[in-house]
């Protein structure tokens, strides 16, 4: 395959011109300064100039949510007939991920196909276009290079772009990928041999820039072998506040919830009286009421258990059902921790043992 | 693509009283070609739901066998439960699955059959119980042991009746809590051991059961069977466990009911001894 480059003056026309094929998700930076993945739209594109982020640290929310929504209606009903409310395919163009979230996408992929399929899930997910923009900042959190997650990746992505100063090399990894530029042919040049030095370097530059080194595969080993000690989980079990927002912003963490709401809470609104609906929203296994059964019988009553689940799902269980990690070494659940607790620090101490 | 969360209205036909908090509603499916054609194995299990209310797993209770209909014994234990024994004769209700795997039948054919259950705990067995009745000269002896909190929290009182005379067939039944006109044996179903023609724990003539054990109660119940079980001579593959947990989905995308690697929706609610022995202790297989 051919690689091309674009000039990073032509992101933003090629955005808004994709846009109108694509439901399109671009980072951009919102009050306060915070960036994230906004749909463009008419109301937003005039300030693309001011808000595109492609340079962003990290995404506060991953992108999960864009398929895997917080909250999601399941269906509705009116009296007692059930009206549908699966989302049709769209094609979607999430331009300006993070290589490591590229990695955690791939993986809920498979986690909502396998067994029973998720319809929910699957037809937002479809036809989706992944465009990685590498990582080239020095995160004192994220830890992609120890995790195999980053800063760039060999596949799993639709196009890679390699920043080399005022533009991009554009690395295609797919038919789909390949199609994209063909079809935006305009805003895009071959890329010269000197451009794919720049991008080597650049690649290179950005994996040093990693400071945060784990011995990841040891401690994957450790957690498979049960040699993690249940006092490490005691301990954490006493600083843990049990808020479950590392898992919220986890990128691969896809526990719902499902509950109904009753139709008189929306009779207010309008519609009709009888109109109700069931919805999921994103859960945590950190949660006491996460496995309370109605009986009160609850077999996770107990903080220290709780907290081996949070760390074992990642680090045991989901590397021994799919052989990939579900840790991408994106920093988020230390970021977002009030008491300052980070998978990071998990990694590294179960690695000594 | 099939879309999984969405359930069928179903009519309740019949409500059947079982104890002061457990009743057994016969339903059938409003669309005619589900209701014929709603096919399902012993221990598998539906989600019910109220529109408005919520969704929850329960067992299904009546046998692959008995067509047309289907049975859910339901103790009114959380909002959802509670909310359906509210419901009347006549009225809709929601179902989706069957999901989860099921207990043996043909695979222990010519086997002695040791049914062990706790109070809600007969409901999941009594579809394998008659799957087996159903085919009776198949197995070798039946033995149904059955305790509960008091002889008000018996369910199906009087089909254990007709129990008692199938051929080959040994009932026991025990209450914690015996009222004024309770005659029958008190204590926990372990009490019920000495009653079993079972190898006694440590005899010199100890003779390995040719049986499987099927077991479903409270946590603590099924510990201590377990423990009797392997006394009398059980292989841990030989005893089968159906466990309860808090579920969302029933198809293992929620997690709420993951224990180590599996989710108790897809990869049980029954499981061996064997099976659940291997997991860590702290995920609460056993507990």
């Amino acid at each position: 395959m051919n690689e091309w480059m674009i000039k990073k003056d032509n992101v933003k026309g090629l955005c808004i011109k994709a846009s109108k094929q694509w439901e399109t998700y671009l980072p951009l930076k919102s009050i306060g300064g915070d960036t994230h993945f906004i749909k463009l739209d008419g109301s937003n594109s005039e300030f693309l100039d001011d808000k595109l982020n492609l340079e962003y640290e990290s995404l506060v929310v991953p992108p999960k949510f864009i398929l895997f929504p917080q909250l999601e209606s399941l269906f509705r009903f009116e009296g007692e007939k059930i009206i549908e409310t699966v989302e049709p395919v769209a094609g979607k163009l999430l331009f300006g991920l993070r290589a490591c979230d590229v990695k955690a996408l791939n993986f809920i992929d498979d986690f909502f196909k396998r067994n029973f399929e998720d319809i929910y899930y699957l037809n937002r997910s479809r036809d989706k276009l992944l465009v990685i923009v590498g990582c080239k900042h020095l995160l004192e959190n994220c830890f992609c290079t120890s995790a195999k997650t980053g800063p760039f990746l060999e596949n799993g992505f639709d196009l890679q772009l390699v920043d080399v100063g005022d533009k991009y090399v554009v690395e295609v990894g797919s038919g789909k990928g390949e199609e994209f530029v063909d079809t935006y042919r305009d805003f895009f040049t071959e890329a010269s041999k000197s451009d794919l030095e720049r991008s080597k370097t650049a690649k290179c530059d950005a994996e040093q820039a990693i400071s945060l080194k784990l011995d990841f595969e040891k401690a994957i080993k450790r957690f498979c072998e049960d040699k993690v000690p249940q006092q490490l989980y005691e301990r954490i079990a006493q600083r843990c506040i049990y808020c479950g927002g590392c898992l919220y912003v986890c990128p691969t963490c896809t526990c719902f919830n499902v509950f109904d709401e009753p139709p008189f809470l929306l009779s207010k609104t309008g519609t009709g009286a009888n109109l109700g609906g069931r919805y999921r929203n994103w859960d945590a296994c950190v949660f006491e009421g996460y496995t309370r059964e109605a009986s009160g019988h609850n077999p996770r009553s107990e903080k220290w258990i709780r907290t081996s689940r949070r760390y074992e799902h990642k680090l045991k269980y989901d590397y021994l059902t799919t052989g990939m990690s579900g840790c991408v070494g994106c920093g988020r659940c230390l970021s977002s921790c009030p008491v300052n607790i980070g998978i990071s620090q998990v990694i590294e101490e179960v690695a000594k043992i | 693509m099939k879309n999984e969360y969405i359930p069928h209205p179903a009519v309740i036909e019949s409500i059947q009283t079982e104890s002061f908090d457990t009743r057994t509603f016969k339903l059938v499916f409003e669309d005619k070609t589900l209701a014929e054609s709603f096919n399902y194995k012993p221990g598998q299990f539906v989600q019910v739901s109220l529109l408005g209310v919520g969704e929850a797993p329960i067992s299904i209770t009546s046998s692959p066998s008995d067509r047309g209909f289907v049975e859910l014994t339901i103790r009114a234990a959380g909002k959802l439960t509670r909310a359906i024994h509210q419901v009347k004769q006549g009225d809709r209700i929601y179902i989706r699955g069957p999901y989860g795997n099921s207990f043996p039948v043909d695979e222990v054919a010519g086997k002695d059959l040791y049914f062990i259950a706790g109070g809600i705990g007969l409901p999941p067995l009594r579809s394998v119980i008659k799957s087996v009745f159903d085919r009776r000269g198949d197995f070798g002896k039946i033995k149904i042991l059955y305790g509960a909190k008091t002889p008000n929290e018996l369910c199906f009182k009087e089909e254990i009746k007709v129990w008692k005379q199938i051929d080959n067939t040994e009932v026991l039944l025990t209450v914690d809590e015996p009222d004024d006109r309770w005659q029958g044996n008190i204590g926990v179903v372990t009490k019920l051991w000495d009653k079993m023609d079972l190898a006694v724990p440590n005899g010199t003539d100890m003779v390995l059961p040719n049986g499987v054990a099927y077991v479903c109660g409270p946590p603590i119940m099924i510990k201590f069977v377990i423990e009797k079980l392997l006394t009398s001579g059980f292989k841990d593959e030989d005893i089968y466990i159906t466990l309860e947990r808090y579920m969302k989905c029933g198809i293992g995308k929620c997690g709420h009911c993951n224990i180590a690697d599996m989710f108790v929706c897809i990869d049980g609610p029954v499981f061996t001894y064997d099976h659940l022995k291997k997991f860590p202790d702290k995920e609460g297989a056993m507990t």
